[in-house]
């Protein structure tokens, strides 16, 4: 068989764990943070790759629906430039997560410019604040639920599996 | 608590004038932006570092200079950081220091001639580690740093469940009881700081009776977002733009010390007393609030063995606001606590998802798998920033 994803980074970890760090004397205390904090991102790693596209795709639909959203409340002004940066990001729905990365930079900017609303002289709906909230609200569920494995979330109790919510 | 008025209308500046901003930290996050394409950082040897200390202690006047047992330290999120002995002709007995370094771009990009001055002062008022020298712009060292004394102590008991990276998530166990207090009266002690008669250098004050104070701290925080993006987060953006129409009346501006928190604090393991009050980089004037909110967060928290959540991992939240309300001699206003509790989780999503990203990104950090750490934990404030503005 090959070596798959999970075995080398199983290998990796291992090595890491028995190997690298009792090789480190007392006083390279910052190399064994660092060692250890290698080896929680290859852990958390191991959990995410299979998910890895899936849920830049799933970040990428939602921002899309947030500005669908936004679209009847936005200020006249927006209105055009954002139904044309919708259809430009659905084009690319579906692409390399390059183009995702990309596509979501620019939808994103222009989300960004209608919540500033020209540093405030152009006034928010408060039906795109709910949007918003709502978007942010959700989104924020995945990233910590994609990060639970930090440990640093102190509600991380309440989260599903990456796996649950990938498939749900 | 009492109810004071949230908004007021005189003195007031611009809620948008993005120029509004203490002169200082325009100063380093202009610097930040000007040095950011110099890196990739690569993070200093032993060797190195003997060889930036001996040119600057020779700057400094010192003669037969010599720096042994240089070790680099573990903590924090932002600094690099190197214990070392200084011995000179002076003092031949020598002295265990530590240099806090700048790296190219950290977590928080702050100014070492802030922490410095205001560590030196506070150090006749609380325990801190005893400010040798700094080097502000890092004229003589090539990088901005401040030399601290040597400090004894733990930031979390060896029975801690565990010390997570900078030195939150841990649990303070038996020593609550002997923490607490002195927590709190490190609070009050820094809030009524006279710092009017200080005769600052490194900073400046807002305006009382008016929202500078808030908008200072929106424009810096949200420059740093905006010079660091790297993906637009929606939330953010609404958060600034909530900030900014919400802005707080500040009456009158006290010296914050802006990360009081579990991990920034020292103490011995054996009495739980204090040794040091850490971590000055983000001191300011402003408004005690932001203090109150920050030690709040639930992330420097941690949940107690009767599944009551406790601040900084010592008090019940309402235990917490009596007891420095007493020591403080400050009214907790709820509705200014809550602008500088969404302040302050927008603070650390810019922190978390733009600095420390940019910095990442650019590989200017000597511990970029920190950063990328706590950049995870960036989703956590996005929740609480949505929490709190519905709560509104």
């Amino acid at each position: 068989m090959l070596p798959s994803i999970d075995l080398r980074i199983a290998n990796i970890v291992k090595a890491l764990e028995q190997v690298v760090l009792p090789a480190l004397t007392g006083r390279e205390r910052l190399a064994k943070d660092q060692v250890n904090l290698c080896i929680g991102h290859l852990q958390m790693i191991a959990q995410q790759w299979r998910w890895a596209a899936a849920f830049e795709a799933g970040s990428f639909h939602a921002m899309i629906a947030l500005a669908e959203q936004m679209l009847p409340s936005v200020d006249p002004g927006y209105a055009e430039e954002l139904a044309q940066a919708i259809a430009s990001a659905k084009a690319v729905e579906g692409q390399g997560l390059a183009a995702v990365e990309h596509a979501i930079v620019a939808l994103g900017g222009l989300i960004d410019r209608i919540i500033l609303g020209e540093d405030g002289k152009v006034a928010l709906a408060p039906a795109v604040w709910e949007a918003v909230l709502d978007y942010g609200e959700k989104q924020a569920l995945r990233e910590r639920t994609w990060f639970a494995a930090t440990g640093l979330d102190p509600d991380r109790q309440e989260l599903p599996s990456i796996a649950a919510m990938m498939t749900a | 608590m009492d109810d004071s008025p949230l908004l007021a209308t005189c003195d007031d500046v611009d809620v948008w004038d993005r120029s509004e901003m203490e002169p200082r930290i325009r100063h380093v996050l202009e610097r930040t932006v000007r040095l950011r394409d110099t890196g990739p950082y690569r993070p200093k040897s032993d060797g190195q570092v003997t060889d930036m200390l001996t040119r600057f202690f020779v700057a400094k006047g010192l003669e037969d200079i010599a720096i042994t047992d240089v070790e680099r330290m573990s903590g924090g999120a932002s600094k690099e950081q190197f214990a070392f002995t200084l011995v000179h002709r002076a003092d031949g007995g020598g002295e265990r220091l530590v240099l806090r370094m700048d790296p190219l771009e950290a977590i928080a990009q702050t100014c070492r001639g802030r922490e410095g001055e205001i560590q030196a002062i506070m150090g006749d008022h609380m325990p801190v580690a005893p400010v040798r020298w700094f080097d502000a712009d890092g004229d003589l060292l090539g990088q901005p740093a401040v030399i601290l004394g040597f400090v004894s102590g733990v930031t979390q008991p060896s029975d801690g469940g565990g010390q997570g990276v900078s030195g939150m998530g841990g649990q303070l166990g038996a020593l609550i009881d002997q923490l607490a207090p002195q927590y709190i009266d490190a609070l009050a002690t820094t809030h009524r700081f006279d710092w009017a008669r200080a005769h600052l250098e490194f900073f400046d004050a807002p305006r009382a009776n008016s929202n500078q104070a808030a908008i200072w701290q929106v424009n810096w925080w949200s420059q740093v977002w905006w010079d660091c993006l790297v993906e637009p987060v929606p939330v953010v953006t609404l958060a600034e733009r909530w900030l900014r129409e919400n802005a707080p009346v500040c009456d009158r501006p006290m010296l914050v010390h802006g990360d009081l928190r579990m991990g920034n604090f020292m103490f011995e393991e054996s009495s739980g007393q204090f040794t040091a009050v850490l971590d000055w980089e983000l001191a300011h004037i402003g408004d005690f609030h932001e203090d109150i909110a920050w030690t709040m967060q639930k992330l420097f928290g941690a949940w107690g063995a009767d599944g009551v959540f406790l601040v900084s991992g010592l008090l019940p939240r309402n235990d917490f606001i009596a007891q420095y309300q007493a020591a403080s001699g400050n009214a907790i206003d709820p509705a200014r606590l809550h602008y500088y509790e969404v302040l302050n989780a927008y603070k650390c999503a810019v922190m978390d998802l733009g600095q420390a990203m940019r910095a990442s990104v650019a590989s200017n950090n000597h511990q970029e798998v920190v950063l990328t750490w706590l950049g995870s934990a960036g989703a956590v404030f996005l929740s609480h920033i949505v929490q709190l503005i519905r709560k509104g």
